[in-house]
C-alpha cells in the first residue's frame, strides 16, 4: 500500500511542524485565556478563579487604555514616517545617483542593532545636558525637553524606530523596484521626461503588493515594541509613554499579576486583530 | 504626651549606649524590654548565635582576605574545602555587585571553590529572582536581594530562602557578628525574629550639603535679605530645606559662568527615584504617637490618601523646580553627577554620594561635603486618628533603599558554600573595605564602620583609604545619628511589596511632570493598593503588616 506509506510519511514530516505550533502557540494562547479568568499569586500559582473580573479590570482602567492610544500614537507615526522616507530613499537609490552603493551599505547598518541597545544609546543621544541630538536639533531651534515631558520622550522614542527600520522598508522597496522591467522605466520616462512622475504612476502602482506586505509586517512587529522605548523613558514621566507591551510586561512578567496580565494580552489581541483583518480587505481590494 | 516623650528619649538614648559600647547587651535587652522596645527592633531579639566567642585571631596566613578568623576557620581552609564546588550568584547590575565581583576572586584563591556571578538591572532583578524560583528551576544559589523584596520570599508554605542562623554557630565559616549591626539595618535582615540574610550593604537617605556654600558669609548675607532669617546650615526644617533650595535656584554662585542648583534628585520610573518622596514624606506622618505610614494596621486600608501624604506630596512636588528638569529621566547616578560637579547645594540620597565624592577625578567636592539627617516637620498628620499634631520637631530615621545583601535559596544544592562565601565578603576585613570605598555602593550598618565615640572606627582607618577628614565626620555622624533615630519609617516588607512601590513611583512620577494633580494621584495609588492587597488576601497582608510594624496579633 504505497498510498498508506506517503500519506505516514508526509504526517511525519510535518509531525515538527505541527508539534512546534502546539507547543508555542496553541499552547500559550489557551494558557493565556486560562490565567485571564484567574487570580494568579506568585509563589501560590492560581488561588481562585475570578470569571471576567480580570477582564472588567482592564476595561475599565483608564491606564490601559492609554497604553492601547499610546501604541496606537507610536505605530501609526513611526510606520508612517518609515514607509515615507524608507520608499523615498530607495527611489533615489535606485536611480543610481552617485555614492548610491555607499549610501546603501550605510543605511542598513541601523537594521542589524538591538532594540534596547538603541533606548539607552538615545538617552545619551538626547539628554539636554550635552545629548548630540538634542545639542543639534537645539542648533535649528528645535529645543525639546526630550526625555522629561511625554510628547519629549514619545517623540524620541519614534525618532529613534525610524532610525532603526527605516531600512527594512527601504530593503523590501528596493527589491521591489528592481522587479519592475526597465523597459516600462525607460518607456515612461521618455514620455514624460519627469522622474516624479515615472515614480507616482509607474513604479508606485506596481509596487503596491511589496510596500503593502513591508507595512504589514512593520505594523505587526511595531504593536510588539518593548525594548526600544522601555529603555529609553521607561514608559515615563509617570505613565505618559507607556506602551502596551509595557504596561503588559510589569504586570505579567515584574508583579506576576499572571491573571491580570493574560486578560490584557487577549483583549489586545482581539484589538489587534481587528485592525490587521481592516487592513487585509483594504490592502486585497487596492491589489485587486 | 510627656510620659511617651520620656520614653522615646530614653530608648534613644539606650539604643545610642549600646552601640557606644557603654553598656552590655543584656543590659540592654532587660532596660530595653522594660520600655517595650522590643516591638520595635524584633531582629535584636533573635537567639546570639556567634560560635567563636573570644577565640578570635587577627589573621591566618591561609586566609590572607579575612580579618578577624577562628582557628577553626584557618584550620578549615587548609585542604580548600570548596575545590570541585561552583556557586552561582545573581547580583544587580550595580556598584554592589561590582563589590561581589571584587571579592570572588579572593574567596575562591582561599577556598578553592568558584564562583559564578550574573548580572542583572535593577529593573528586572526581582523578576529573575523569582522566575528562579517559582519555577523551581533554582539556577541561582544566591540572590542578591533588595529587603524589600523579603515578604515575596515567605508566600509559599516552605520559603524560598533560609535562614543562616545554624551556619553562624559553626565556627569553621567566616566570622562576622550580626550583634555589630545596627538593629534597624538588621531588622531587614530578619523575618519573624530569624536572620536570613548576611550582612553587607545598609542604604539609609540623609541629607548631604555644600558646607562651604552655606557657610560663605555673602551667601548668608544674601541668604538673609531675601528671606529674612538666616541661612541654615544645614537646613533642619522641611521649610528651610525649601527656602534654601529655592534661594540657590538659577544663579551662578559657583562663579562658572552657568546658572546653578538647589536641589539634585532622581526622578526616571522603574529605578529608584520614588525613594526620595518615602523619605521626604516620612516626617508629615511618621512621629512619636504614630509608625503606621502605608496601612490602616485594623483594617489594611491604605492611608496615601491621608491629609499628611497629601502635604508631603504636594511639598516634594516644588522640588522639581530646584534642579534641570530633567531630573524627571534620571537615573540615580545622573543625579549625584550634579551635586559632584558641584552645580547643586542639597541633596537628600544615600551614602554613595560622600564616598564617590573622594574620587577627585570625577568630584569637584571633595571636603566640601556635609551631611544631616533628613529635616523634620513641626507638625505631623496622625493617619489613624485622624489629626494634625504639633511638635517642636519630629525628625523622622529611614533605612529606605535596597540594603543589598545576600540570601540564600532554598533550592541550593550547595548552601554551605553559598552561605561561606557571604560571609567571607560579610568578614570585617571586607566588610570594612567596601564600606570606605565608594565604588562598591556599601553603605555603613555596622558598628565598627562608625567613628569613635559612636563606634569604633578611627579617622585614620578612613584617612587611608583616601578620605577627607571632614567628609568622613560629616557623612558617618549623620548616618549614624539617622540609624539610631527611635522614630523610624517603617519599611514595607510584605508580598507584593515591589508592586505596591512602583504604583508610588509612577503617581508621583506623573505629579512631578505636572500631568496629575496630587490628590487625583494619590486616590490612583490608593485604588491599586486595595487590587493588589486583595490579590494577595487581606488577611495574610494585614498579618504580615501588623508583624512588620511591631503589632504582636
Amino acid at each position: 500500500m504505497p498510498g498508506t506509506k506517503d500519506r505516514w510519511f508526509k504526517f511525519l514530516l510535518l509531525m515538527p511542524a505541527v508539534l512546534w505550533v502546539l507547543a508555542f502557540t496553541v499552547y500559550p494562547l489557551v494558557a493565556a485565556v486560562r490565567y485571564s479568568f484567574s487570580s494568579y499569586v506568585m509563589g501560590r500559582g492560581i488561588v481562585g478563579w475570578v470569571g471576567v473580573d480580570n477582564f472588567t479590570n482592564v476595561l475599565t482602567s483608564a491606564d490601559f487604555w492609554h497604553s492601547v492610544l499610546i501604541t496606537l500614537i507610536y505605530t501609526v507615526v513611526a510606520v508612517g514616517l518609515e514607509v515615507i522616507i524608507g520608499v523615498a530613499l530607495a527611489w533615489v537609490i535606485h536611480l543610481n545617483m552617485p555614492g548610491h552603493k555607499v549610501f546603501r551599505a550605510i543605511i542598513t547598518a541601523p537594521l542589524f542593532t538591538m532594540g534596547v541597545a538603541v533606548g539607552y544609546l538615545g538617552v545619551t543621544l538626547f539628554s539636554s545636558n550635552g545629548g548630540l541630538y538634542a545639542h543639534l536639533l537645539a542648533q535649528i531651534g528645535i529645543e525639546v525637553p526630550w526625555l522629561s515631558t511625554a510628547t519629549g520622550g514619545l517623540s524620541a522614542a519614534i525618532l529613534l524606530d525610524v532610525w532603526r527600520w527605516t531600512s527594512f522598508i527601504f530593503l523590501i522597496t528596493l527589491a521591489g523596484l528592481g522587479g519592475i522591467s526597465e523597459e516600462l522605466y525607460e518607456a515612461a520616462l521618455l514620455d514624460t521626461r519627469n522622474q516624479w512622475t515615472v515614480f507616482r504612476y509607474v513604479a508606485m502602482p506596481l509596487l503596491k503588493p511589496v510596500v503593502s506586505i513591508a507595512l504589514l509586517l512593520r505594523l505587526v512587529e511595531c504593536f510588539k515594541t518593548f525594548g526600544l522605548p522601555y529603555a529609553l523613558t521607561s514608559g515615563g514621566p509617570g505613565t505618559s509613554t507607556q506602551l502596551f507591551s509595557t504596561m503588559d510586561y510589569l504586570t505579567t512578567i515584574q508583579f506576576f499579576d499572571f491573571g491580570k496580565g493574560s486578560a490584557m494580552g487577549v483583549t489586545f489581541l482581539v484589538l489587534v486583530s481587528v485592525v490587521i483583518v481592516i487592513f487585509f480587505r483594504q490592502m486585497r481590494r487596492q491589489i485587486e | 504626651m510627656a510620659h511617651d516623650d520620656d520614653k522615646h528619649q530614653q530608648a534613644g538614648r539606650l539604643l545610642q549606649s549600646f552601640f557606644q559600647g557603654r553598656i552590655t547587651r543584656r543590659e540592654f535587652l532587660t532596660r530595653a524590654s522594660a520600655l517595650g522596645l522590643a516591638a520595635a527592633y524584633p531582629g535584636l531579639f533573635t537567639a546570639r548565635a556567634r560560635a567563636a566567642g573570644g577565640n578570635l585571631m587577627d589573621s591566618a596566613d591561609v586566609a590572607p582576605y579575612e580579618s578577624p578568623i577562628t582557628p577553626e576557620r584557618a584550620k578549615f581552609l587548609k585542604d580548600k574545602p570548596y575545590k570541585g564546588t561552583t556557586i552561582n550568584m545573581m547580583v544587580i547590575k550595580s556598584t554592589v555587585g561590582d563589590a561581589v565581583k571584587h571579592h570572588g576572586p579572593h574567596w575562591e584563591e582561599e577556598t578553592g571553590g568558584k564562583v559564578n556571578i550574573a548580572e542583572v538591572p535593577i529593573s528586572t532583578l526581582h523578576q529573575q529572582i523569582f522566575t528562579d524560583l517559582s519555577t523551581g528551576l533554582g539556577r541561582y544559589d544566591i540572590y542578591q536581594t533588595g529587603a524589600w523584596f523579603y515578604g515575596d520570599y515567605f508566600v509559599p508554605d516552605e520559603p524560598y530562602i533560609i535562614p543562616v542562623e545554624d551556619f553562624l554557630k559553626d565556627p569553621k565559616f567566616p566570622y562576622w557578628d550580626p550583634d555589630e549591626m545596627m538593629p534597624a539595618i538588621r531588622n531587614l535582615y530578619t523575618w519573624n525574629n530569624t536572620l536570613y540574610g548576611v550582612l553587607f550593604d545598609a542604604d539609609a537617605q540623609v541629607l548631604y550639603y555644600r558646607k562651604d556654600v552655606l557657610n560663605d558669609s555673602g551667601n548668608q548675607k544674601k541668604f538673609k535679605d531675601k528671606m529674612g532669617y538666616d541661612l541654615p546650615a544645614p537646613p533642619k526644617t522641611m521649610k528651610e530645606f525649601h527656602d534654601v533650595a529655592d534661594f540657590f535656584t538659577g544663579w551662578d554662585w559657583n562663579g562658572d559662568g552657568e546658572n546653578d542648583w538647589g536641589l539634585a534628585l532622581h526622578a526616571k520610573v522603574n529605578e529608584q527615584g520614588f525613594f526620595h518622596f518615602l523619605t521626604l514624606a516620612a516626617p508629615y506622618v511618621i512621629s512619636k504617637d504614630n509608625n503606621s505610614f502605608w496601612f490602616d494596621p485594623d483594617t489594611m486600608k491604605p492611608l496615601i490618601t491621608s491629609e499628611g501624604h497629601l502635604r508631603a506630596l504636594k511639598d516634594y512636588v516644588k522640588f522639581i523646580d530646584n534642579g534641570p528638569r530633567e531630573m524627571l529621566s534620571w537615573t540615580l547616578g545622573q543625579g549625584w553627577n550634579l551635586f559632584l560637579a558641584g552645580k547643586s547645594v542639597l541633596e537628600p540620597t544615600w551614602g554613595d554620594l560622600p564616598t564617590l565624592a573622594q574620587d577627585e577625578k570625577n568630584s569637584k567636592v571633595k571636603g566640601l561635603v556635609g551631611a544631616a539627617p533628613i529635616p523634620g516637620t513641626t507638625e505631623s498628620y496622625d493617619p489613624i486618628e485622624g489629626k494634625w499634631r504639633k511638635y517642636d520637631m519630629n525628625l523622622v530615621g529611614n533605612v529606605n533603599g535596597g540594603s543589598w545583601h545576600g540570601v540564600i535559596s532554598r533550592l541550593s544544592k550547595n548552601q554551605e558554600a553559598a552561605y561561606d562565601f557571604l560571609a567571607f565578603m560579610a568578614n570585617r576585613k571586607n566588610e570594612f573595605f567596601d564600606v570606605t570605598h565608594g565604588w562598591t555602593g556599601v553603605q555603613p550598618g555596622v558598628k565598627y564602620a562608625f567613628l569613635k565615640p559612636k563606634g569604633t572606627a578611627t579617622l585614620e582607618q578612613y584617612k587611608e583609604q583616601g578620605w577627607n577628614p571632614g567628609d568622613v565626620k560629616e557623612f558617618t555622624n549623620a548616618y549614624y545619628d539617622n540609624l539610631v533615630n527611635p522614630i523610624q519609617e517603617t519599611y514595607l516588607r510584605i508580598p507584593g511589596a515591589a508592586e505596591y512601590w512602583h504604583e508610588i513611583d509612577v503617581r508621583v512620577s506623573a505629579v512631578l511632570a505636572g500631568q496629575k494633580d496630587a490628590k487625583q494621584a494619590l486616590q490612583e495609588i490608593s485604588d491599586a493598593w486595595e487590587k493588589i492587597t486583595d490579590r494577595y488576601g487581606r488577611d495574610q497582608q494585614k498579618a504580615l503588616y501588623r508583624a512588620s510594624i511591631g503589632l504582636t496579633s
